[in-house]
Order: structure tokens, then sequence, then C-alpha cells
């Protein structure tokens, strides 16, 4: 008998036997009703937005909140630039520069809450980089050295700091993964209070599944990279990013103004 | 399991001593009985009583254990059946749990079911002793007196299977004179853990003396507890280590008699009805002061 | 450092971690730390509503098992993953090294997982030449240092600062330091050349969403994420206990796991895939395959175990246990350590009697119990075994014989008064000839006196004070 009938058969007839000792006989299946919600966060959008970041900070990232999308754009851009002239600051002065200094990688434009950020970081002499296919070995050897990612969010959650990142054609995990330095570009309208919320609004217009399937591969994501592995001692950026930085803004002014 | 809440307060209870407080620890058995005298309890002591079998069960020999857990049951059930005692009562947080939880296990068959609810009848009025003292009896104060520093280590039995902490902290805090001190990590086992303590010595050992560094910087002269089991594990290290504090069970503590552990008197158990030591005398003494009827 | 030897019988095993005298004091201070963290994260929240409800769900799961397996392989295969089945460790391992040798693997990267441990995954990859690299950072630590995990979270939990520096400097030939940043950025370093490099990644599963055929791994460095991105296939070995029906269920034993585990609210990374990378996706992995494993998890259930195929293998009940603080988790000789170790090697292995020693090496204090965000009665399972050992007949003769004798001598009153007493001669001739203590007793009672003293006997019983009492009053 194959493996698969074999376990599947003796697990039916162990569940059948009267006499187990566990589990038992009648087990409650929890519903939508009995469902608890684990963390809480409350208030408006502003508010929501300050628990956010302020949870974010407690994993050791960093936020700020601007209230435009121009404001947004600005934002991003210089803490890229602030974070090239930390890195070469922070360095040995006979290698100034290294592969991958002003590389980052990011989402393609379609799937950026923000437009307009290629051409302008392309002007400031960085090398913007949409990852299309990574099992390219060019490709792959050029990501690997990329010292900042970009990338937008599928939602956001206050209560507890977290990100979800789902995958997709114009969604590289790369930018989100491989760069030393991520950048979170998170809309208001993307930040639920929790985990809780975000999946039951997503329950009830039927998008939950099909989401996770599509994507492929979705992450959740609460701060930069960590490990404690070392006699307990923090330390970060192990294999992740170690530093992340999420610019929050308000997205939803836009949309009422079109 | 569930408690019984008595409608009316129980007046004569079954005392189940537990072998190794009869044995090793007969103060404990007398602190015991005093300390319910004196709340105007009848208290009965079968003397067809033995060990409720917690060793064998512990082991694994579930065949051996249910022996001697009919015989707990043969012994205390009728009484209790017929209404001749209200409640059983053991200054033991293991072997209460032993007779109302672990009878339940020895007895799940299905063939044994009429022993299984006779042993969950027994289980509803079976009571540790500061627990029957504060939840049915409602005494929050012994009268009773030490001069010096005390600490508790609750039991891992008695907090986790039987859920009692608060009750002989309480108890403890009204005793006259005592300095009631934390017990750093309190709630960590202390190693004894029955037969492995023997089987696995070493580990027993170093639990042991972790628990005594703590009692060692807690300050405390004396710790108390409601198990003599714990008791003997931890006074042999203590006293292998040479540190300078003992186990008592609390019964002494509360009756206004510290054990004789602590301080070995020469002579035996005092055979009188009186109370000639002097931790009595210093109750009697106390209660009169405040105006209150003293003792019985 | 100490030697770690698990083929040592349980009694050197012991005496050898007993003997470190750097371990307990580390073991304990990071099970404490976790321990502390974990209070917090569940006292912040309704600890009790989600441990409940953690457990409804996943004893709902046990009971229809089946059910959900074939959702979640019908999911997975509607996905375009590749779903196998091993009855066992060797079939797992072979699934996997097929797999590997298919496509050509040189290199395959893992994340840490308890099911490959289980299987010795690494060994039999090796062995048939592939190279294998661990990439969670004290997983990887432990590898360069050739021994097996000593936690089940915290893999490295055992060894201090001094003595990984050493393994840096020695294995890979890095300047000594003590800095803990230089050293995670010389692994960082190291280990992205082969998240690169590697072919194959291999990871075990959290957990997996039979409504949406999903994978769901939880890390805090990323190498989980890494693993089962970068490299062409991957591959996941999963024991059949690990589905949960929905992705509400996952998301409830996700913060389950991660608040009783490190105390985190949310674990850095939930990396949950749902099958190979779209056509038009930029990365992740082409294949994606699924080894679902039994290895012993049905005859837990058969042997009346079942309730510890609830775990989600947090480690809060090793953060907790007095025992795993002073003996660390090499001592066990297993895959799994601490208390649910105690209970599964046992009951995973073809013969209960091939780990007797473990049920045995606990006091039932009950500690773990009171912290496993799924309440597993763990006392009353190792109570179960150390039953199930006596009637394999494991235990030795000597300890039957003094349990019989003492049953004997407590049925009858007359039995047990007469023993009394004669104990109460014996023990004060003993106590007598060390001065008030008990401080020798003859085998086996030797390890009691081995370290502490025993008080003799009293020399008049309760019942004799009290039938003294008795006839005082009758007189009256
Ligand atoms: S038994 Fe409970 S506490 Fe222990 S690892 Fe499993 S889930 Fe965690």
């Amino acid at each position: 008998m194959p493996a698969r009938d074999d376990i599947l058969n003796r697990l039916r007839t162990a569940l059948r036997q009267p006499e187990l000792r566990f589990p038992p006989p009648e087990t409650h299946r929890l519903t939508a009703d009995d469902r608890m919600t684990v963390g809480t966060a409350e208030g408006d959008r502003w508010a929501l937005a300050r628990r956010f970041g302020a949870e974010l900070e407690t994993l050791h990232g960093t936020f700020e909140i601007v209230e435009t999308l121009a404001e947004a754009r600005m934002a991003a851009i210089g803490r890229l630039q602030m974070w090239v002239a930390e890195e070469l600051a922070g360095r040995r002065t006979e290698r100034p520069e290294q592969p991958g200094d002003r590389d980052i990688l990011i989402w393609s434009p379609d799937a950026l809450p923000i437009d307009g950020l290629t051409p302008a970081l392309s002007d400031l002499e960085f090398r913007v980089i949409e990852p299309q296919n990574l099992h390219d070995p060019d490709e792959r050897e050029r990501v690997r050295y990329a010292r900042a990612g970009i990338t937008g969010v599928d939602a956001a959650f206050a209560a507890t700091g977290t990100v979800v990142l789902g995958a997709g054609p114009h969604k590289s995990r790369a930018a989100s993964l491989t760069p030393f330095r991520h950048l979170l570009l998170v809309p208001i309208s993307r930040i639920f209070p929790t985990a809780e919320a975000w999946m039951a609004k997503m329950r009830q217009d039927g998008t939950l599944t099909d989401f996770l399937r599509e994507s492929r591969n979705v992450a959740l994501v609460s701060g930069p990279s960590k490990s404690a592995d070392l006699e307990g001692i923090l330390t970060m950026g192990v294999h992740g990013p170690k530093i992340l930085h999420a610019v929050i803004f308000d997205d939803i002014e836009a949309m009422i103004r079109g | 399991m569930q408690k019984s809440s008595f409608s009316t307060p129980p007046r004569r209870v079954a005392l189940f001593v537990t072998c190794m407080a009869d044995m090793l620890y007969p103060g404990v058995g007398i602190a015991a009985t005093e300390l319910l005298e004196r709340q105007g309890i009848e208290v009965v002591f079968p003397m067809e009583q033995t060990c409720c079998g917690q060793p064998a069960f512990n082991a694994g020999y579930r065949d051996e254990a249910r022996v001697l857990a009919r015989r707990f049951l043969q012994v205390f059930g009728p009484m209790v059946e017929n209404g001749s005692v209200q409640a059983i009562v053991a200054p033991s947080g293991s072997c209460v749990t032993m007779t109302s939880h672990f009878y339940d296990v020895l007895f799940e068959d299905s063939k044994e079911q009429p022993l299984r609810q006779l042993a969950q009848r027994l289980a509803s009025v079976t009571f540790e002793l500061t627990e029957f003292l504060v939840d049915v009896l409602g005494v929050t104060d012994t009268h009773a007196r030490l001069e010096g520093t005390v600490t508790y280590h609750p039991c891992c039995h008695l907090l986790r299977e039987l859920g009692v902490d608060e009750q002989p902290r309480k108890l403890l805090a009204a005793v006259d004179g005592a300095q009631v001190v934390e017990l750093p990590d309190a709630v960590d086992c202390c190693g004894f853990g029955g037969l492995f303590a023997v089987k696995n010595a070493g580990i027993s050992g170093a639990m042991g003396r972790r628990k005594a560094d703590n009692l060692a910087r807690s300050g405390a002269d004396v710790v108390a507890m409601c198990d003599v089991s714990c008791m003997t594990h931890i006074n042999g290290i203590l006293s292998r280590e040479k540190i300078d504090c003992r186990a008592v069970h609390i019964a002494e503590i509360l009756n206004g008699q510290l054990g004789s552990r602590l301080h070995p008197p020469e002579e035996e158990p005092p055979m009188t009805l009186e109370r000639p030591r002097r931790w009595q005398d210093a109750t009697a003494a106390d209660a009169a002061a405040k105006g209150e009827k003293g003792g019985d | 450092m100490a030697v770690i030897n698990l083929e040592a019988p349980f009694k050197e095993r012991v005496a050898n971690a007993l003997g470190d005298s750097h371990l307990a004091p580390a073991v304990v201070r990071a099970t404490d730390r976790m321990l502390q963290a974990r209070h917090k994260a569940m006292n912040s929240i309704d600890g009790e509503g989600l441990r409940t409800q953690t457990r409804q769900m996943k004893e709902d799961v046990l009971r229809h098992l089946p059910d959900y397996l074939e959702q979640l392989e019908r999911n997975f295969q509607a996905n375009g993953i590749v779903v196998h089945w091993a009855r066992d460790g060797v079939e797992a391992g072979e699934i996997v090294r097929g797999i590997g040798l298919q496509n050509g693997a040189k290199t395959v990267v893992k994340s840490k997982s308890m099911a490959t441990e289980e299987i010795h995954l690494n060994h039999v990859l090796e062995q048939a030449g592939l190279k294998v690299v661990e990439t969670d950072l004290g997983e990887y630590i432990i590898q360069l240092a050739g021994e097996p995990p000593s936690h089940i979270v915290a893999p490295v939990i055992h060894k201090r600062l001094e003595e990984i520096a050493e393994i840096f400097h020695e294995k890979l030939d890095m300047p000594r330091t003590m800095d803990p940043t230089e050293i995670t950025s010389a692994a960082r370093v190291r280990l992205r050349n082969e998240f690169f490099g590697a072919q194959m990644g291999v990871s075990g599963c959290n957990f997996a969403i039979a409504e949406t055929g999903t994978i769901c791994i939880v890390t805090n460095e990323g190498n989980g994420r890494m693993v089962s991105s970068m490299p062409k296939v991957y591959v996941v070995v999963m024991g059949i206990e690990k589905v949960v029906p929905t992705v509400e269920d996952a998301l409830l034993q996700l913060q389950a796991l991660t608040r009783s585990s490190t105390g985190q609210q949310m674990t850095v990374y939930c990396s949950m895939t749902s099958g190979p990378r779209q056509p038009d996706q930029p990365d992740g992995p082409e294949q994606v395959h699924v080894v679902l494993m039994d290895n012993g998890r049905l005859q837990m259930l058969e042997r009346g175990y079942g309730e510890a195929l609830l775990c989600v293998r947090c480690g809060a009940c090793l953060n907790v246990c007095p025992v795993y603080q002073e003996i660390g988790g090499h001592a066990y000789g297993s895959t799994y350590n601490g208390p649910i170790g105690a209970v599964i090697s046992p009951a995973l292995a073809p013969e209960i009697a091939r780990f007797k020693e473990l049920p045995h090496a606990t006091t039932l204090c009950g500690a773990c119990r009171d912290v496993c965000p799924v309440k597993i009665d763990l006392p009353r399972l190792l109570v179960d075994l150390r039953s199930d050992l006596v009637e394999a007949k494991t235990n030795p003769r000597v300890e039957q014989l003094a349990i019989q004798g003492y049953v004997k001598a407590m049925s009858s009153r007359e039995m047990y008064e007469r023993g009394g007493k004669f104990a109460s001669v014996a023990s004060n001739l003993l106590a007598g000839l060390t001065g008030g203590e008990i401080k020798w007793m003859p085998p086996p009672l030797n390890g009691w006196t081995d370290h502490r003293d025993f008080p003799p006997f009293a020399k008049k019983s309760f019942r004799e004070w009290w039938e003294e009492r008795q006839k005082l009053r009758n007189r009256e």
C-alpha cells in the first residue's frame, strides 16, 4: 500500500477506537463568532498610524508620518540619500564605495503606492533595479549586492507593527529581504487595527484565500531581522534587513480629492 | 474536582494524617488536630488508615496503587457516606492531590465506575488543612506567635493541582511577631519528586541546592510549607549544606508550636490534654490581651 | 566545554551535564529571559483565552485529521506543490535525497527544523554527497561545533559567547572576537553566499493551512524566507499533525506560538508559501515539495498519547522546567528534550523502553502544563508513560519488589505499625551514629543521602500519641 493510504487508513482506524484516550470524541470547531482578537488597537486613522509606528519602534524599526503623497516621495528619497551618506561615513577611507551602495531593489511602479520614484532616484545616481527573474545568473548577481530595497505593503497591523507583503508579478520578494536596508511605503488606508481585523475584511470581501494562493508567498514582517542566539544578546540584521524604516502617508485625502 | 460548599459548617472531620507525618513528624499531626479542635471541630482519627498510595502511582505501578486506594476508600468512605464526618482533612497538599485527583485516574476503567464515583464524592469533601481552615471555616488568624523571619514555599501539588496558595499565605501573614519575607523563585519545584529524589538523585540534589540558595537569600529563619515530604528533602539539603534556615510544616507555626525538627527536643510529644508549649501560652496570653476568649 | 556524547548512558549524560559548571547558569539565564517575556506577552492580553482557543482548534484538527490532511493535499496539488507521504524517517529522508539528486543539487540551505532533526536529514543528504548548511544563526553555530540542538527554539542555549567566539575562530578562521555584532555579520556574509548559491532549500513547517494549501514557517532572522525564496527547489518536511483548517486558525496558532515561545507579539517573519512562483513572478522557487511525515505520530496516537500531538513546539515547557534548567537539552539524549521531549521521545520511538529514563527524569511539578499554550497535561502523560513502562516490564526487578513490599506493608494496620516501629528503631540507631541526622543509607537509598540528610523516624508516632490521648480522655 502506498504510504499515503497506509497513513490515512491507520489514522482513521485509530480515531474510530472508542477507548482511544485522546482526542475526545466530540470537539468544537471554532466559528467566526467565537474567535477572539488577541491584541487591540483603537482610534482614528492617525491614531492607528501612530500606534503602528510606535510598535515598529519597539521592534527596532523607525517611522515617519507625512500628510501627502508628495511629502512621502520626498521623505523616501531623503531617507535613501541619508542611508548612503551614513554608510559612506561609517566606512574606512581606502574603500569608499562598494558594489551595491547605490543599488536599490524596488517593486514595479504598478505595485508601489507612490509614483515617480524611479526617475527621481535615477536622477540622483541611484541604480534602481526592478527584479524580473532572480534565477537568471546575471540578475541574481546584481540583486545580491543591492544595499537598499523599497516596497509598498498589502496591509499593516497597528497593534503589532506588522506589514503584509504579498509576492506578485510586480512585487519582488527580494526587495524586502536581501538588502541591508528596507524602506516601507505605508499608505494609511492599508493600516488595520489588528491582523484579525484585516482577515475579517478580506474574508468578507471573499479575497482572503485567493490572496494567499495567488501571491504564492505572503510574508508577515514585524520589524527588522534579529536574533538572540548569542547568549541572549540581541543582534540585528542576521539575514534580512538590519534597518527598517516606514514612511506612513495619508492616501485617503488623495483618494477623496481623486 | 468540584468542592462541596457546606450549608451548615462541618462539626466532625476525619483526619488523614498521612503516613509520613504519622511516623516521621507526629508533631504535625498533633498541630493539625489541635488547630481543628480549637475551632470547635471534633477530630476523628481512623486507626486503620495508612498511605494513600502515591509512591506506587507516581512510579507507574497502578495495580499496586489501586490496592492502597481501595483501602483508603474503605477506611474513609463509610464515615463520609453515613454522615458521621462531614469532611476529610489532611496536612498535605500532595496526599490530597492523590486522593482527590489521581484516584480518578486509577479508577478510570469502565469496570471501576462505582469506586471512581465514591472517590469523587470523597474528593468533594477532602481538604488540605489550610484550605479547610480558610475556605471552609473562614479562619484567617490562628492567633499564633513566632519570633523570627518566615518565608513560604508553595509545594507543587498544592499550588498547581489544588490551586491552594492564598490560604496558607493568609494564615502565615496573621502570625504575630513573624516577619514574612518573599522567597525568590518561590514557585520553582524543590526537586523532591518522590522516587525521583533517589532515581535521579543528582538532579534532585541540584534542584534542592538551588532552592536552598534562594532560602539563604531570602534571609528567612524558617520556611513554612504544607507538605512534610518536600520539607524532609529541603531540610536534608539545608542541613547538609549547613544553611541556617529550617523547613517546618505550616501547622506547627499556626498552632504556635515550632516543629520538633527545628530544635529537636529530647522529650516526646506532650501527652496531656492541655498544651503546655510556650507558643501555646503565648497564644492564650495574646488572645486574653485582645479580650478574646482563648483557645477552646 | 563538556563533551557531548548522546550515545552515553543516561546517568553518564546527566552526570556530565551536572558536572559542567557553566551549563546550568547559561541555561537558566536564557530560559528565564524567554519565560519572563512569555509571561509579559501572555498577561498583556487574554492569555487564558488564547490558550483555550488554540487548544480547541488543535483538538478539532486531531479529531478530523484525515479529512484535513486530504483537503491540504488537494490544495497543495492545486497550487502546484508536489506532495509526498512518508511513513517513517527513512522514507522521508529518501524522498528528500531523491529530490536533491534529481535536481542536481550540490548545496542545500536549511532553516531550523525539528522534523528534519528527528530524521537526521543532514546526515542522509551528506551521505549522498550534498553539502548541507544550517542557516539559523544558532543552528549554524552548533553545526560548526558538530553538535545537535539543545533546545527546540534556541538551539545553542547551552553555549557561552566565549565558546561561540572560539568556534568561529577555529572553523571559519576568523579573528577572535567577543563582539556579537561582528560574529553576526560574519555569519551573514558567509550564509549569504550559501543562500545565493544553493540549489535547494529545506525547512520544516510550523503549520500548514488546509483551505489554501499554504506552508507557514516562522523565524526572526529571515532565513526561513531566504530558504523558501532563493533556491530553485524548496522542500518542506512536516509532521502530519501540523495542519490547521483555515487562515484564521493559522493566525491563532501563530500568536499562541510566538507569545509563549519568545514572548513576541508577532515573530519578525512569518513566511507563507502557497506554491512555486507564478511564471510572471520575479522570484521564488520553481518547485515546491512537501513531505507529509508520520514517523511515529500515529503510533503515539494509538498508544494514547495523542494529546502530545497538539504541541506547537514553542519551548515554553523547557524554559519553565527546573530539571531542564539543571541539565540542559543534551542530557536527554533525544531530538526533543524538556518535558515535551520526555513524553514524545518514548511515545514516538518504536519501543517506549528506548527512552525509558526520560519519563522518570521529572518531579511532576506541573509548571510545564501551566505555561503550555495548548494546555497539554504533561505531568499526566508522564505518569501514564511510567505506567506503560511498568507494563512493558522495563523497570528494574528490585524496584518492583520494593514497591510490592511497600504496598503489602501499607495494606494492613498491624504490618504498618510494626514496620513503623522497626523503622523508628533502625533509623534512630543509624542517626545516633552520625549525630542526629542520617547521613548514610545503604543502596539504593544512598541516592538520598549522597545529597541530603534524612531525619530519623519519630520515637513515638502520631497514632501512638492519639491512642494515649484517647485513653486519657476516656479516663476523665
Ligand atoms: S508541550 Fe506545550 S509548552 Fe511544550 S513545546 Fe509543546 S506547545 Fe510548547
